[in-house]
């Protein structure tokens, strides 16, 4: 017969089941005067061991709203189908599409319902707003929102956010005598910043690798200018008005 | 709370053409608590060699004494100068000696090593709390934005930059990541090493 | 009309073998006997008037209610049993300050009036052995005027749950002379000014009291300025100018 443990007997002891989990990567986006960039790179981890290499973190709204989720995966693809949900109920009930900060507002209220049990995942909206211009809005996991004209989230955030600040909002940077810093950047720059950022991350950051989505949602009457000599360039939607809505996929190291 | 955090504050080498840099933040803290915008933690170790000492403030003091006083018997002994290859042999030897009672430093090393043919080849360096070497040949980085100066390091450094060029890239790349560091910042300083002169500068940073 | 009347009029939820449902159809009834109300839609905004009915010289005229806000850009006019109407904004403007706070935009106004007549039809619902929330239908017509994204709209409401988008709509006692008149004198490209003269001389028309700022009461809603109920100033200057 097997004596009991006197020891364990004599203390309490606290047994917990931990409903989360991390699953790495990183997600980025840019806001420009008419076009927004979603990107997000596709390894999926856990711990030291990769689940897949290729897992979708950004995903189709609207024609015009993209969501990128990161962080606790069943959480964030859990997050998504409930939105797309909300998005389909509203399109019933008002007859037309949610418009973007429409969606920025129902996810904080969707988030802060869950305020004490929450969807653990950092939430990256990108898209077009109805007077045309490109939006980013960022979200932290109950719902606390800002809109802004770029944002990284995710296990490489505290490597590729500080290189966006000085990229895109040039801080740390003093314009020529007589001169300014642009306040949007052209979409062939912005999309030179997002590859660049994701090499950087894959590089130095064990989580982040593998592959890279980047969606590309154009404002109404928008040329295709800067986007000439993008290679694999794939058009999902068109809308009546003319808003466009692109994806573009690239490899990242696996190691 | 970690003791590596305990006092803030970063440090950053890079390489460039016949010339090399190392840069560090002038915070002192006591956690949140701001307590100096002065404080060096960058130390001339010969004329071609420049250390810079990131972690725990106590131990910068220490450990530059150490650094100080091994460096000067060295001189004394072999009668030259201490090499950069041959002082971070020093550097990691004395951390590894504490190996289960640490100094809370990482140390960051950059200078120019004497070629056999005359001439100066860039060196830079850095190792942990106990003295495990990193020969890099593009940047090094420690401290508490190590995170983000490894991140914006990444994209902006390139080869072969060029004394000025590389002052910029350093400069850029410091800045930018301390600003995104509560426990860095409060200016930077910035030391250029090529073979015929020292550029020290002092930057201005964001003071919040 | 009411010669088939039989034991089918009691139960709020019970069809007659003719298929009709005869407390909604006397609900519609009730209307008729409200105090008269228009609502007349141009491209610059919507004017709502009601009839105000001073029973009393001793009663206060200020104090008859019969247009409310729902919300800034939203306004409405009622007709018949007005005490009713209170449920139905009450639940109008939760639903519109429910989908601000939602969706950061204003409700659409077809949305709101389909939220108030979703309302209307819970009659005689119970849920599980509880008693029903309520017993009868509303005894009120609605018109609700708004300015959203597809512009000024104004639509009429009724106790079965129906609701109709209309260019010009009345209601209550003298809605049958009063539309026949709208009908003649409506037109697409009426000035807000044209269609508040409109509206009150249709009302002066069937309204058997001498029409003055004391017994009619004016709101618009307008893209600029949203709701607004015309003070007495407002409403005599519009009155003079009739």
């Amino acid at each position: 017969m097997i004596m009991p443990d006197m020891d364990s007997l004599a203390h309490p002891q606290e047994r917990r089941f931990n409903p989360y989990t991390e699953n790495g990567g990183t997600i980025l986006a840019i806001a420009g005067a008419d076009f927004s960039v979603i990107a997000g790179d596709t390894r999926q981890s856990e711990g030291y061991s990769i689940q897949t290499r290729y897992a979708p973190k950004v995903f189709r709204l609207t024609d015009r709203a993209v969501l990128a989720v990161n962080g606790f995966a069943a959480d964030g693809n859990m997050f998504v189908k409930k939105v797309k949900q909300r998005l389909e109920w509203y399109h019933h009930a008002h007859a037309k599409d949610m418009p973007l900060r429409a969606i920025a507002r129902l996810i904080q209220t969707m988030l802060y319902a869950r305020r004490f049990f929450p969807y653990y995942v950092y939430n990256i909206l990108g898209g077009i707003e109805e007077d045309g211009t490109g939006a980013v809005y960022s979200f932290d996991p109950v719902g606390s929102y800002e809109r802004e004209a770029c944002r990284a989230a995710g296990a490489a955030q505290s490597l590729v956010q500080p290189f966006l600040d000085n990229q895109i909002y040039f801080k740390n940077q003093e314009a020529a005598q007589g001169t300014s810093h642009p306040s949007h950047l052209p979409l062939e720059t912005v999309l030179s910043i997002v590859i660049d950022s994701f090499t950087s991350a894959t590089e130095r950051h064990i989580e982040v690798g593998d592959g890279l989505e980047i969606f590309i949602a154009l404002s109404k009457g928008r040329t295709l200018q800067g986007m000439e000599s993008i290679r694999g360039l794939q058009e999902l939607t068109v809308t009546e008005d003319g808003e466009r809505l692109f994806v573009m996929r690239r490899d990242l190291k696996k190691d | 709370m970690s003791i590596m955090e305990y006092n803030g504050g970063s440090v950053i080498a890079m390489v460039g053409k016949d010339c090399v840099a190392i840069a560090s933040d002038l915070r002192l803290g006591s956690q949140a608590l701001g307590i100096s915008s002065n404080f060096q933690r960058i130390f001339p170790v010969t004329d071609r060699v420049y250390v810079g000492l990131p972690g725990l403030a106590t131990d910068v003091t220490t450990l530059r004494e150490r650094f100080r006083y091994r460096v000067n018997m060295y001189t004394i002994k072999e009668e030259r100068e201490i090499e950069p290859e041959t002082f971070a042999h020093l550097v990691s030897s004395t951390l590894y000696q504490h190996r289960f009672g640490p100094y809370f430093i990482e140390p960051v090393m950059a200078g120019l090593s004497k070629t056999p043919s005359g001439g100066f080849k860039p060196f830079i360096a850095a190792t942990d709390l106990i003295g495990c070497l990193n020969f890099a040949k593009d940047f090094v980085v420690a401290g508490t934005a190590s995170a983000k100066l490894f991140g914006v390091a990444e994209g902006l450094w390139e080869p072969d930059l060029e004394a000025e060029d590389l002052f910029e890239t350093i400069s850029q790349t410091l800045l930018n990541a301390v600003d995104r560091d509560a426990y860095s910042g409060w200016g930077a300083i910035v030391h250029v090493i090529t073979k015929d002169k020292i550029i020290t500068r002092t930057l201005k940073g964001r003071m919040d | 009309m009411f010669l088939t009347r039989s034991e089918y009029d009691r139960g709020v939820n019970t069809f007659s073998p003719e298929g009709r449902l005869f407390q909604v159809e006397y609900a519609i009834e009730a209307i008729k006997l409200g105090s008269t109300t228009v609502g007349v839609r141009t491209p610059d905004g919507v004017v709502l008037a009601v009839e105000k009915r001073v029973q009393s010289p001793l009663l206060e005229s200020s104090s008859i209610e019969k247009i409310m806000e729902i919300d800034t850009h939203l306004g409405c006019a009622m007709s018949g049993l007005t005490a009713d109407a209170r449920t139905m904004i009450d639940h109008a403007r939760v639903t519109a300050q429910n989908h601000a706070f939602t969706y950061d935009e204003r409700i659409k106004v077809e949305s709101v009036t389909q939220a108030v007549c979703d309302l209307a039809l819970r009659f005689g619902e119970s849920v599980h052995d509880e008693e029903a929330m309520m017993s009868r239908p509303f005894g009120v017509a609605l018109l609700i005027a708004g300015v959203d994204e597809l512009g000024p709209q104004l639509y009429h409401t009724d106790p079965s749950g129906t609701f109709m988008r209309y260019n010009a709509k009345a209601i209550g006692s003298g809605s049958e002379a009063a539309q026949s008149e709208l009908q003649d004198k409506w037109h697409k490209q009426m000035t807000l000014l044209e269609a508040q003269k409109l509206a009150l001389r249709v009302l002066k028309q069937v309204m058997e009291e001498k029409l003055d700022h004391h017994n009619v009461q004016l709101a618009q809603v307008t893209p600029q300025k949203g709701f607004a109920i015309l003070d007495e100033v407002q409403l005599k200057e519009i009155i003079d100018a009739m």
